[in-house]
């Protein structure tokens, strides 16, 4: 059983947990919170692909992949959670 | 040495999914980030089993680190306009009705059956298929670094790199074009020990980033990683109000926030000619140009977090207007 | 030093220099703007020159080549799209100049033509590209300027939808990066060139499920098309045109593409992908007759026009997918340009009246009559009517159709066609009855130049049916979906 077999089954469980939390969660925040983990899921898959028996290095280009993956995401998050507080600062002077 | 590093690869890996679902169930939202921080860093320790160190540098720094200060700003604002701030709320900020369990189930359902199918199309992919290996092996000595991750990322494609840094700027602009003026939220009061801390860490955190930038042309790191360490200092610098963001370093910003895109641009079209395409550095100042060209994107990365933590334009009180302006 | 640039290249970076400056001079913001547009749209007839004179372009970035490196192709159907996109989008902007010049729209016109520079850019990116990996993070960077430019007028409703937007898009992006991520383990390289060919395995059969869905996701396709109607319902004028215009056509060209390279599992996934636009066209069509507002209507017409589109790709099955493309490409044209002035004149007329209720639409004195008759030449194309390039693309579709004997495909057509009919009958009724109003109704009211642009666009989706046979022949250089170039 082989490190990469073992992150390869967590990393998509991950996904799948993600996705069932980005189709019902009705908190924006955590809906939120669930599209990170099926980004994160994604970077398991590809540094699994990545990975190959030591001695021999892993394939550089997946991690390469990865990181503008994670940068990608981040910058995601913050346009979402830039809206979800206007939308709170919003319908809150609507109610008062 | 595979059998003890299996049992901890199995716990690593069972703590991973476990935290995955907890954070997800868990009622406190509060709860919910940290469980999610501790999520993020033992995926980083994955990743570092998986000889991806350069991959858990970033996402422990980036993916986990900056999402999760975002994360938790955003909370703060969320309780304050909510009016919970102070209370030990369980329940989310926005009233939300309970989902049924029918609906979660079915969508569990759903996604189970998804998942099923990607473990088959997993198990069926080769276990050790072809790659870029051969390839990257063989391009590395014309590429002036000695680490293959940051080759690939600032030479053989450092067009995806300049799009990547081109989606940070896309979200701060959005971002100062959704928020502006003041945060309604008050700031967080900061007591002696934080200043204290802030004091002592700040130069440690600018020497660590740097040493990051640096050292990624030969072993793990690189500019995202130091960006996002460098992005610290501005967040402690928020955090602790030692800087305010003012309405007239605007300008200031917008620059900074640009001056890592336009230089790896200009370098990339600037190369071509003389029977080079674009972002086609020449063999003998490859080197320097990837140097350079790190060197500004790191200031725009740090820079650019730190200012979609602060998560506003800091723009003049006169308005009070919802719509525009 | 001299520096030698492709058009390709220019296309590209010409955009993401103009955005840089208007974000830095944002005073000066709408005039660099256009000067980018101008200089852009130069550099792709320039390429459109370059591929009629010898075929696709291919340009190996850094000097590396695909696999490792990524390379920039333009063939025909690229520089379709590139023309399309700067077309309309100069057009749209000499629009804008107009729907923005409001005392209270400073910030919209400030961030306007920054997003709207880095939204051409992601485009023009990902019209030129040969390598997923590449067209996830340019679909990232066209998420993330579209839904600034969705929020840019700051209601509460625009941030509702820019939201359940983000949700969508966010999600749509991630699936299609887990297939990346199975087509790496399956392959070991990202490159077109590397797709074609392949045997269809189980990891490249959930690979192309997961970019389906993720692209069906950001291309509005029914059942996943819910966020689409909100939110370039609540856009502003400009922003919705080249949300509806432009957006979603990149995540459809991306479809078109795969579809030429990756390998097709059954005819049956085929039929499902006609059977989901045929519910897009039922459904969108349906909704749209009981849009209360202009704008909403317009909106749920674009949902139905996507939907005819998967249909047209569907029409002849996997045999017949060689042609089917061209008329898929020739719709996708057409609903570009039309889209972009309805939408265009449907701010017009919600600016000259005030509001855009259709019930109401006659029951004022006002009569934005250009920007009325720009909405029915727009009409006429999205029906389908002759001469109009909506029209060459029903017909395609249906004669691809009718000769591989597939009469449903032609059925949900004229479905289609009758119910888009009958949801533009409303708002022409609301045109052109004057009963209901007592003050007197003065003629040629409401024109302005600003009606120019959506004019020019509207006559040009009519008059380019009448250049279909060049357009067709242009489509064809590089020979996507034939001979492998």
């Amino acid at each position: 059983m082989t490190p990469d077999l073992i992150y390869g089954l967590t990393g998509i469980a991950v996904f799948g947990i993600g996705l069932v939390g980005a189709l019902c969660a009705q908190d924006r925040l955590r809906r939120v919170l669930a599209l990170k983990l099926c980004s994160v899921g994604a970077g398991f898959l590809l540094v699994v692909g990545a990975w190959r028996e030591p001695p021999a290095t892993p394939d550089p280009v997946p991690h390469a992949l990865v990181i503008t993956g994670i940068v990608v995401m981040v910058s995601a998050t913050a346009v979402a959670l830039a809206l979800i507080r206007r939308l709170q600062t919003l319908e809150a002077t609507d109610e008062r | 040495m595979t059998d003890p590093l299996m049992i901890f690869d199995l716990l690593l890996a069972l703590a991973i999914v476990a935290l995955a679902v907890a954070s997800l169930s868990v009622r406190d939202l509060f709860s919910m980030i940290v469980l999610f921080i501790i999520f993020g860093l033992l995926s980083a320790l994955a990743w570092v089993r998986l000889s991806a160190p350069d991959v858990a540098l970033a996402e422990a720094a980036i993916g986990t680190g900056v999402t999760g200060a975002l994360l938790l700003k955003t909370l703060h604002h969320l309780r304050y306009v909510s009016g919970t701030l102070g209370q030990q709320t369980a329940l989310g900020v926005t009233p939300v009705a309970p989902v049924p369990m029918g609906i979660i189930l079915a969508n569990a359902g759903f996604c189970g059956l998804i998942t099923l199918g990607l473990l088959v199309a997993f198990l069926g992919a080769p276990a050790t298929g072809p790659g870029f290996d051969a390839l990257v092996a063989e391009a590395m000595p014309q590429s002036g670094v000695e680490h293959p991750v940051t080759g690939v990322l600032l030479n053989f494609r450092a067009y995806d790199t300049l799009m990547e840094v081109v989606v940070l700027l896309a979200a701060v602009i959005a971002v100062w074009q959704i928020e502006r003026g003041l945060s309604d939220a008050p700031a967080p009061v900061m007591g002696e020990v934080w200043q204290g801390f802030a004091r002592l860490a700040l130069p440690a955190i600018v020497v660590v980033g740097t040493y990051l930038l640096w050292v990624g042309a030969e072993a793990p790191g690189g500019a995202f990683q130091g960006g996002a360490v460098l992005a610290a200092v501005g967040l402690l610098l928020l955090l602790t109000r030692a800087y305010i963001p003012q309405p007239a370093h605007r300008g200031v910003a917008r620059g900074a926030f640009v001056l890592g895109t336009a230089a790896f641009a200009l370098v990339a079209i600037l190369v071509a000619g003389g029977g080079r395409v674009a972002f086609e550095y020449p063999l003998e100042h490859a080197k320097t140009l990837i140097l350079l060209i790190e060197g500004v994107v790191t200031l725009s990365i740090a820079v650019t977090l730190a200012a979609l933590f602060h998560g506003r334009e800091p723009v003049a009180l006169s308005e009070g207007g919802r719509h525009d302006t | 030093m001299s520096v030698e640039l492709s058009p390709m290249i220019l296309a590209i970076f010409l955009p993401l220099f103009g955005a840089i400056v208007a974000f830095l001079m944002p005073r000066m913001a709408a005039l660099i703007g256009l000067g980018t547009l101008a200089m852009t749209t130069g550099a792709v007839i320039w390429l459109a020159h370059e591929v009629l004179v010898t075929g696709a372009v291919v340009l190996p970035l850094g000097g590396w080549g695909a696999p490792l490196g990524i390379d920039l192709r333009a063939d025909g159907l690229s520089v379709a799209m590139l023309t399309l996109t700067s077309a309309v989008g100069f057009l749209v902007s000499i629009a804008a100049l107009d729907s923005l010049k409001g005392a209270d729209q400073v910030r919209q016109r400030q961030y306007f033509w920054p997003l709207w520079l880095l939204l051409l850019t992601g485009m023009n990116g990902v019209y030129l590209s040969t390598d997923i990996f590449n067209l996830y993070v340019m679909i990232e960077v066209i998420a993330l300027a579209a839904v600034g430019l969705t929020v840019l007028s700051g209601s509460r409703a625009a941030l509702q939808a820019g939201l359940e937007y983000m949700y969508a898009s966010i999600l749509g992006a991630l699936l299609f990066l887990m297939g990346v991520g199975f087509v790496y383990l399956q392959l070991g390289r990202l490159d077109f060139a590397g797709l074609s060919g392949a045997a269809p395995t189980g990891a490249l059969v959930a690979a192309l499920a997961l970019i389906f869905v993720g692209l069906a996701l950001k291309t509005a396709l029914f059942p996943l098309h819910f966020w689409l109607p909100a939110a370039h319902a609540n856009a502003t004028a400009p922003a919705s045109a080249l949300l509806s215009g432009l957006v979603v056509k990149a995540a459809l060209y991306i479809v078109l593409r795969l579809a030429q390279y990756m390998p097709f599992p059954s005819e049956n996934l085929l039929t499902l992908v006609g059977l989901m636009g045929a519910g897009a066209v039922i459904w969108g069509g349906v909704q749209a007759l009981r849009a209360e507002r202009l704008k909403l209507l317009v909106a749920w017409s674009t949902v139905a026009q996507i939907g005819l589109i998967f249909v047209a790709f569907a029409r002849a099955g996997e045999l017949g997918l060689t042609e089917s493309w061209k008329a898929a490409a020739l719709l996708i044209l057409a609903h570009g340009i039309a889209k972009a002035a309805m939408f265009l004149a449907a701010g017009r007329i919600k600016d000259e009246i005030g509001h855009d209720v259709i019930r109401d639409l006659d029951r004022t004195p006002i009569r934005p009559t250009l920007a009325q008759f720009t909405f029915a030449l727009a009409a006429i194309s999205l029906i389908g009517l002759p001469p109009s390039l909506g029209f060459i693309g029903k017909w395609a579709l249906m004669e691809g159709a009718m000769a591989a004997g597939y009469w449903h495909w032609v059925a949900v057509t004229m479905v289609g066609t009758l119910l888009s009919v009958a949801y533009f009958s409303r708002v022409f009724a609301g045109f052109l009855r004057f009963d209901r109003v007592r003050a007197p109704v003065g003629e040629h009211q409401g024109w302005a130049l600003a009606d120019a642009a959506p004019l020019t666009l509207a006559l040009m989706a009519i008059g380019l049916g009448l250049l279909a046979a060049p357009l067709l022949s242009f489509l064809e250089i590089g020979y996507p979906f034939g001979v492998a170039p």
